[in-house]
């Protein structure tokens, strides 16, 4: 038989840097686009004389969109991989602005603008941030930092660019020319070549084995790799072991996260954080026209914001990959939302423009940070084989509260008439996120180490060997030298299933 | 009483004189503006003040007005002060404190080259009383103080500004494009709006071409203008014009009508770049994938042989060898 070749892991590096890149640009456009059209917002409202909320809707049914259409994302990443996903988003983005130049009452806006492109960049989001796991496993948080660090860049250009377009084309124009902008989404997706050949063979028998969810994680995510021949394999399955409809869901969307310690933990801290994290960035300007700074003052004081944020980014990744950092990266990253939580709870006291300043300087930072490992984080907890389903429950859940916050603050600011309160509100709502993450996490940590002890026991007996491996969060051991053959064979297959069969 | 106009030469007036208030039974609101404005210089903010009282019945508000001079010669402090209707003004010029001691001034109130006559005195401040009824009374009236030094204020009494828009409002043929006017803080009587054609403007009657021009209003201070089915000639400037009681005020707009082609090229462009990158990148990722096959082949080939000289140890071991590996 031909020799065995080692299971290549994930490359962190080589092509795996042209992948950062192309995901650069589609998380980019995913998280600038929705706020970089609040431009024409003016215009339009006039256009089609409605008020200034009923307008900002497109810009709400965009987010919202882009975050609770993560599942589906999700699922067809499942299905057919990254790539034709992400083309397919951009190719959905480029129509849905195409045809929002062409509408004649807000309602189409809505439809076209809102719905079909927020589609699109949902389409565009979650794959980006699934196939960096894909290519990365020791340098993720870097490759992470610097995907991620494509939001602030992008809404830095988008914002000008923008403006440049309206001046000159009017808001119909400009719609049609960032409908071709979006399209290089699709170039970003042809970029995201496919990893990993099948590794469903040792996957297969590790879900017949029946063994619990720590168990099957660990092997797939030794696997690393979720591939389009999964469906095959799991067709496969079903004709040994009869139909289990639970497991038919579960191959497209992964429900069985809800019953990991885990994912939970991260679903509730990131929830509970989204109440207060974009609410600030909202109601900067508007306070400090509040207080008496001028429009362009108080403009400069996002633009410090955004420059801070896309420095911040790839440093947290660089920090978060050291081998003191990664280890405890939960730590780090509760550390940076109670921190960002501390900015908000100080910035009342904050008086005249260089307080601004500082505040601004300090919130990006914090921003920048919390940013750069919330994707990192949850595959760090799920492993980058779940992740894929992970990131797409974890965005439907956080839609809601992204899209509460920044109502809530405005609430507050008009029951009250001072904007101190939001500040609080905002602030408390992240330490005390940052805070039960924390917590939770530092349990986290102690179960695993347990559960860790326990396998290492069993180690003695060689069957386990091929399926047993390291703890998930000991990044060390996650390296595929331990990970199960990658070329299926004939005999091994079944040498391994009798054994397996056996246990 | 009106105060009069002097054509004749400005007469000296006493630090002594008074006159006695002409204004009846008018509640003035005594605005003591000298802590806003002791800063001197002609660059200052315009500060639209207005405060009065309704009352009588001639439906006349009144108003006041104070500036604080400073000592500086040479310097004319100013102050905008809009009206949109009739009414009834005092002007006042007042002096520092510290300059109190400074004897012999004459105080001098003009419009323009003439003078006013009817000053009221006060300890230290001079003013004048004016009821401005109609568009030729609004303009600027100074007063002097002609001492050592000369001190002086202007007063610029205007009707309220419209604002129009400074960069031009972009649109389509065959679409339709909504411009908007807006007065602030003061309501309009009526709102009219003109379409420059070569020097002239021409009034906008929207009853006579109904399908073409909309003018609606809005609210009191705001007027919009939508013409529809948009064509090249209606490219150009606009004016929306506000009529006050004491005067008409003038905003203006541009509008840019631009064919389809216009924005469809950069689109194009866009287009045609994605899809040439798009393709280069799976050309490359085509001709990388040659590469490696190719080398694989070579690679299996090499295998091959290795195994063929192998097989004399038999199976077992390269088994062995697999599960060590794993």
């Amino acid at each position: 038989s031909p020799a065995m070749s080692r299971a290549p892991g994930p490359p962190d590096g080589g092509w795996g840097w042209v992948v950062v890149f192309g995901a650069f640009i589609s998380i980019g456009f995913a998280y600038a686009f929705p706020k970089g059209i609040a431009i024409f917002f003016k215009e339009i409202q006039d256009f089609f004389g409605t008020s200034y909320s009923e307008i900002a809707w497109v810009s709400s049914i965009m987010l919202a969109t882009t975050y609770g259409a993560g599942p589906i994302s999700s699922i067809l990443v499942n299905r057919y991989g990254s790539r034709p996903v992400v083309i397919f988003g951009g190719l959905l983005c480029g129509i849905g602005m195409v045809s929002a130049a062409f509408c004649t009452s807000i309602l189409q806006l809505y439809i076209c603008a809102g719905f079909i492109t927020g589609f699109g960049l949902a389409l565009n989001l979650q794959p980006s941030v699934i196939i960096i796991g894909k290519y990365f496993l020791k340098r993720r948080p870097i490759a992470n930092g610097l995907a991620m660090a494509g939001s602030p860049v992008m809404l830095c250009t988008l914002a000008p660019l923008n403006q440049f377009l309206f001046d000159n084309f009017g808001w119909r124009g400009s719609f049609l020319i960032l409908g071709a902008i979006l399209l290089n989404c699709c170039v970003a997706g042809a970029l995201f070549r496919p990893i990993g050949a099948s590794t469903a063979s040792v996957k297969t028998q590790v879900t017949e084995e029946g063994k619990g969810a720590l168990k099957e994680e660990v092997t797939k995510d030794a696997v690393e790799m979720s591939s389009p021949m999964d469906v095959p394999i799991e067709t496969k399955m079903q004709e040994e072991g009869g139909k289990d409809c639970c497991e038919k869901i579960n191959q497209y969307l992964d429900f069985s996260l809800f019953k990991h310690r885990g994912f939970l933990i991260y679903l509730i801290g990131n929830v509970l954080m989204f109440l207060g994290f974009f609410a600030p960035i909202v109601f900067l300007a508007p306070y400090a026209k509040h207080i008496g700074i001028d429009e362009y003052s108080a403009a400069f004081l996002l633009s410090i914001l955004a420059i801070v944020d896309m420095i911040a980014r790839p440093t947290t990744g660089i920090i978060a990959n050291s081998k003191w950092v990664r280890p405890r990266i939960q730590y780090f990253f509760s550390f940076s939302i109670a921190f960002n939580g501390a900015c908000h709870l100080l910035c009342p006291l904050a008086s005249g423009y260089m307080g601004l300043v500082i505040y601004s300087i300090f919130f990006g930072l914090a921003f920048g940070m919390v940013c750069a490992m919330l994707f990192e984080t949850l595959m760090d907890l799920v492993g980058a084989a779940r992740f894929t389903s992970a990131v797409g429950l974890v965005t439907i859940a956080e839609c809601c509260t992204i899209l509460l916050g920044p109502p809530i603050g405005g609430t507050l600011i008009d029951t009250f008439g001072d904007y101190k309160y939001m500040f609080i509100k905002c602030g408390a709502v992240m330490v005390l996120a940052g805070t039960f993450l924390f917590i939770m996490n530092y349990y986290n940590y102690r179960v695993l180490a347990k559960e860790e002890k326990e396998r290492k026991a069993k180690e003695e007996d060689p069957k386990s060997v091929r399926t047993a491996n390291e703890g998930r969060n000991n990044w060390n051991k996650e390296t595929i030298q331990d990970g199960p053959e990658l070329e299926p064979l004939r005999e091994e297959q079944e040498g391994l299933k009798k054994e397996v069969n056996g246990t | 009483m009106q105060p009069g106009l002097n054509e004749s030469s400005p007469e000296p007036m006493t630090t002594t004189q008074t006159v006695n208030s002409q204004t009846q039974g008018s509640t003035s609101h005594h605005l003591t503006l000298g802590h806003n404005i002791s800063t001197p210089g002609p660059d200052l903010p315009t500060q639209e003040f207005k405060q009065g009282t309704k009352e009588n019945v001639s439906n006349v508000t009144s108003v006041e007005y104070e500036v604080l001079l400073p000592g500086v010669s040479g310097n004319t402090m100013e102050k905008n002060i809009t009206l949109d209707r009739a009414t009834g003004i005092e002007l006042s010029c007042r002096l520092d404190n510290k300059y109190s001691h400074l004897k012999s001034l004459q105080v001098t109130w003009k419009k323009g080259n003439e003078t006013i006559r009817y000053i009221n005195k006060t300890e230290s401040s001079w003013s004048i009383q004016l009821r401005i009824l109609d568009n030729s009374m609004l303009g600027s009236y100074s007063c002097t103080l002609k001492g050592k030094e000369e001190i002086g204020a202007m007063f610029h009494l205007q009707v309220p500004k419209i604002e129009g828009r400074e960069k031009p409002i972009v649109s389509y043929e065959g679409d339709t494009a909504v411009m908007m006017c807006k007065s602030f803080g003061y309501t309009p009587i009526a709102w009219t709006w003109y379409k420059t054609n070569g020097s002239e403007q021409i009034a906008i009657n929207d009853s006579l071409l109904a399908d073409k021009y909309v003018i609606n209003r809005i609210s009191a201070n705001v007027t919009h203008l939508k013409i529809l089915k948009l064509t090249k000639e209606d490219d150009g400037v606009y004016w929306c014009e506000a009529a006050f009681e004491l005067g008409k005020s003038k905003g203006k707009l541009k509008l840019k009508v631009l064919s389809l082609m216009v924005p469809l090229k950069p689109f194009l462009a866009i287009v045609a770049e994605v899809v040439i990158l798009v393709t280069i990148v799976f050309l490359y990722e085509m001709y990388s994938k040659k590469k490696e096959k190719c080398a694989e082949d070579e690679k299996e080939f090499d295998q091959i042989e290795q195994l063929k000289s192998e097989e004399s140890n038999g199976l077992e071991n390269s088994s062995a060898r697999h599960r060590k590996t794993s």
